[in-house]
């Protein structure tokens, strides 16, 4: 996953590069001619020269340590001519980050926003001369991601710092994954040391019993199941009871899809968690979701909570622009992604190294 | 947000609504907010470059046809190109088949299958449905099942790894017994090859005449990329949108649509078995576009409401007579709703007071009916109507008084509304065609 998008954003970032250079390359050179007509050649590759490690997150590289080389005495004769980046010169990148971002699935208004972020933070800047573009525009567009990105969180350490059992109850809509994450993670847990029960709260569609029985039963996981039809609420109360009466560290809870629009399924979701009272709300969808993704991530955010997110299916999609727009809607750290159909097939997710590799590492 | 969408959608083509002229600005704008009503409803981003580029192209170089305005002419040319977009819906035939399931995890394969099944059960036809998803745990008993409700028998064994086998021994059991038979099939995506082999055996050895592809209506950018893996391994013949019931436009379901060169044939659109819808293009496209029925606007316009209906010049002059309204009504009433037409119209900054749009369909019809009830003197002059006229008509008529009342409380308040176009700035020309379009489009 990412791939794509990260092979465009280098392409975009030297673009970006490339253009804030192109304005900036002859302007000082023709504005000091006139004044120091001896002086003039040292200063012609300013944009070449990038005299400062590209400094890391946000700290833009405003102010500057002068010292005293020829290079920067004439620069300081010329003082506070710097360069200015303009809105225009910048439109044509920032059209194509756009495209880019649209292309790969992060949601129109998450995009509207990067971009916006990325103008305001650009357009009117001082750029001295000879300060590496390069690194004002890695470091413009990382923080821009990383704010979009958030935190993560890892579950862990969140399971060892709170009182058991720890409950998870896991929402989403229909054909996310849901169960097949409860299962994933279960494993993952018990990987880790913790003990670990399943409610089948998905009453409702046939074969979802089933399903997460079988899982369970190969996982070696106790499984806490009524008939169909019954109510979840139900089922993952008495999931609960058992956690607490066997000291099992953690209940998965496992509920049917549903969208986001039905206020009567919403409400059901509502029940579950004032009688189960979950410590952590997890919101399952998938990486290969387009715009509705904001929508319904947005929606179950606002009736029933979340307190995490798990990405499913991102095998599927070599691009992941959904985990920028669910991140960035729900502002909740995403949890895991799942990456395929076995039980190993879980990983847990890391915004600041995701958006390191998106940047190529750098910066 | 969705709402936003189209109403700046709505904005831009109002705004083109004014033009006499095509004027390039508008239509680059108009195309902009089309792009991003599109992008938003998960359209591949190439695929509505393509399409904006197309209209905008025809917008700015095909003259309108003799008596189009330009607004009419623009909406023609958006919706021409999105049909052409949107291909033909896929054909559904009634006769014994084979049909094949393909799709991602999660699409809804195994619903939509059951659903299929009620589908051809309720035309008649004695329907057999195939499990050949060994993969995932429930998968059969899910099936089962749902089959089991409606009573079509499910062919499977949740303990057979090998899908083919199933296949190869359910098949011809099943044809002998039953007219269409639907295969089920676990889900997978492009990039697992294994799975896709697996799938292209299953192709070859049930002979399928239709390989559908379902696909998620949420489905982003993905879905062109994972149809035109599914078509080069098995072409696809159709396209089933599912959970269209919720907010997701389906965007790129027409992506799947464009890379297989095929047709939606079905949307999934509840949980219940008998949600299944056969395609309709014109519901689709409003949906994506997030404003009202398209078509139906291109062809209201279409249709000709002759300028003579409406007396503009009497009304320029200030004599905006109940026999005026008489022929407005008429003429809104073959238009749509009011406030509809009203938000297509070119009328700018100017208010309307709700008052006047607050007519519904009937209460519109009720108007008409006092209104032929009156006499001529009445009609070209309603300011003689008094009391006793009032119980007259409302006699005549056989509504109450309050009604009669009502009728002219409406008359006044439009009188108003058109006296206050009247002292608007603008030219004499602009206010005639204003007035023009306010009895409905006019050639």
């Amino acid at each position: 996953m990412f791939d794509s998008l990260k092979k465009k954003l280098q392409n975009i970032k030297t673009k970006f590069t490339s253009r804030i250079e192109e304005v900036a390359g002859p302007e000082p050179a023709a504005i000091e001619q006139p004044a120091l007509p001896e002086a003039a050649k040292p200063v012609q590759p300013p944009a070449q020269s990038s005299p400062e490690p590209t400094a890391p997150a946000e700290s833009v590289p405003e102010e500057k340590r002068e010292e005293p080389t020829l290079f920067n005495r004439l620069k300081v004769l010329v003082r506070e001519r710097e360069v200015l980046i303009q809105e225009k010169d910048i439109e044509e990148p920032l059209l194509e980050l756009e495209m880019t971002l649209l292309e790969n699935d992060v949601a129109l208004p998450v995009t509207d926003e990067i971009i916006t972020r990325m103008r305001t933070d650009l357009v009117g800047r001082h750029r001295k001369i000879g300060s590496s573009i390069d690194g004002l525009v890695v470091s413009t567009l990382r923080s821009a991601l990383c704010g979009v990105l958030g935190e993560g969180l890892d579950l862990c350490t969140y399971i060892r710092e709170h009182e058991r059992p720890v409950k998870i109850l896991f929402t989403g809509v229909n054909g996310t994954g849901k169960t097949t994450t409860v299962a994933k993670v279960g494993h993952y847990l018990q990987k880790n040391g913790f003990s670990v029960v399943i409610g089948a709260g998905d009453t409702f569609r046939a074969g979802a019993i089933e399903q997460i029985r079988t899982h369970a039963d190969r996982l070696g996981i106790k499984t806490i199941q009524h008939q169909d039809g019954a109510d979840p609420s139900a089922v993952l109360f008495d999931a609960v009871q058992y956690a607490k009466a066997h000291n099992i560290d953690v209940v998965l809870a496992d509920t049917a899809g549903r969208f986001h629009n039905r206020a009567n399924l919403m409400n059901q979701l509502g029940k579950i968690r004032r009688v189960m009272k979950p410590d952590l709300v997890v919101y399952v969808d998938e990486a290969v979701a387009g715009n509705d993704a904001v929508i319904r991530a947005d929606e179950f955010n606002k009736t029933v909570g979340t307190d995490a997110v798990v990405l499913t299916k991102a095998d599927m999609d070599p691009k992941g622009g959904a985990a920028i727009s669910i991140a960035h809607t729900v502002g909740k750290p995403i949890l895991f992604l799942g990456t395929g159909q076995g039980y190993d097939d879980i990983m847990p997710f890391n915004p600041s190294v995701v958006v390191d590799e998106l940047l190529g590492g750098e910066a | 947000m969705l709402d936003n969408l189209g109403t700046s959608l709505k904005d831009a083509v109002k705004r083109l609504a004014g033009k006499t002229v095509i004027d390039r600005a508008a239509v680059d704008e108009l195309v902009r907010d089309l792009q991003r009503a599109l992008l938003s409803a998960d359209v591949n981003v190439k695929l509505v470059m393509q399409l904006s580029q197309a209209i905008k192209q025809r917008a700015l170089e095909e003259e309108p046809p003799k008596g189009m305005g330009v607004r009419e002419h623009v909406l023609r040319i958006v919706y021409q190109e999105l049909v052409r977009l949107m291909g033909k819906p896929g054909e559904v035939t009634l006769e014994p088949q084979t049909i094949l399931m393909a799709g991602l995890q999660g699409s809804g394969k195994t619903t939509t299958t059951a659903k299929l099944a009620r589908y051809f059960q309720r035309k008649g036809l004695r329907v057999g449905v195939i499990c050949a998803d060994t993969f995932r745990p429930g998968a059969y008993e899910q099936l089962k099942t749902l089959c089991d409700r409606i009573s079509v028998p499910c062919y499977g064994d949740p303990k057979e790894p090998d899908a083919l086998k199933i296949v190869r021994e359910g098949l011809p059991k099943f044809r002998k017994l039953y007219e269409v038979i639907i295969i089920d099939t676990q889900g997978r995506h492009a990039l697992e090859e294994n799975l896709i082999e697996e799938i292209i055996n299953i192709n070859e050895i049930s002979h399928a005449d239709h390989r559908w592809l379902v696909i998620d209506a949420a489905l982003g950018q993905q879905a062109s990329e994972q149809a035109r893996r599914f078509h080069e391994a098995i072409g696809i013949d159709g396209v089933l949108v599912t959970k269209m019931d919720g907010t997701a436009k389906g965007g790129g379901a027409l992506s799947a649509v464009a890379e297989t060169q095929s047709g939606i044939v079905f949307i999934g659109s509840g949980e219940t078995i008998e949600d299944l819808e056969r395609f309709d293009p014109d519901g689709f496209i409003s949906r994506l576009l997030g404003m009202g029925d398209l078509k139906a606007l291109v062809e209201r316009a279409e249709e000709a409401v002759s300028a003579e209906d409406l007396d503009v010049n009497a009304i320029l002059k200030g004599r905006f007579t109940l026999r005026d309204m008489y022929k407005q009504l008429e003429a809104l009433n073959k238009m749509g709703p009011l406030k509809q037409i009203m938000s297509m119209l070119p009328l700018g900054g100017m208010q309307i007071p709700d008052e006047a749009y607050d007519i519904t369909s009937t209460k519109m019809q009720r108007y008409k009916v006092i209104m032929d009830s009156m006499t001529p003197s009445e009609l070209d002059d309603p300011s003689i109507i008094g009391g006793s006229r009032v119980q007259r008509i409302a006699r005549g008529a056989g509504v109450a008084p309050e009604d009669v009342r009502d009728l002219i409380k409406y008359y006044k308040i439009m009188q108003r509304a058109l006296k206050g176009m009247r002292g608007m700035s603008g030219g004499r020309f602009n206010m005639q065609r204003m007035l023009k379009k306010f009895g409905g489009p006019s050639r």
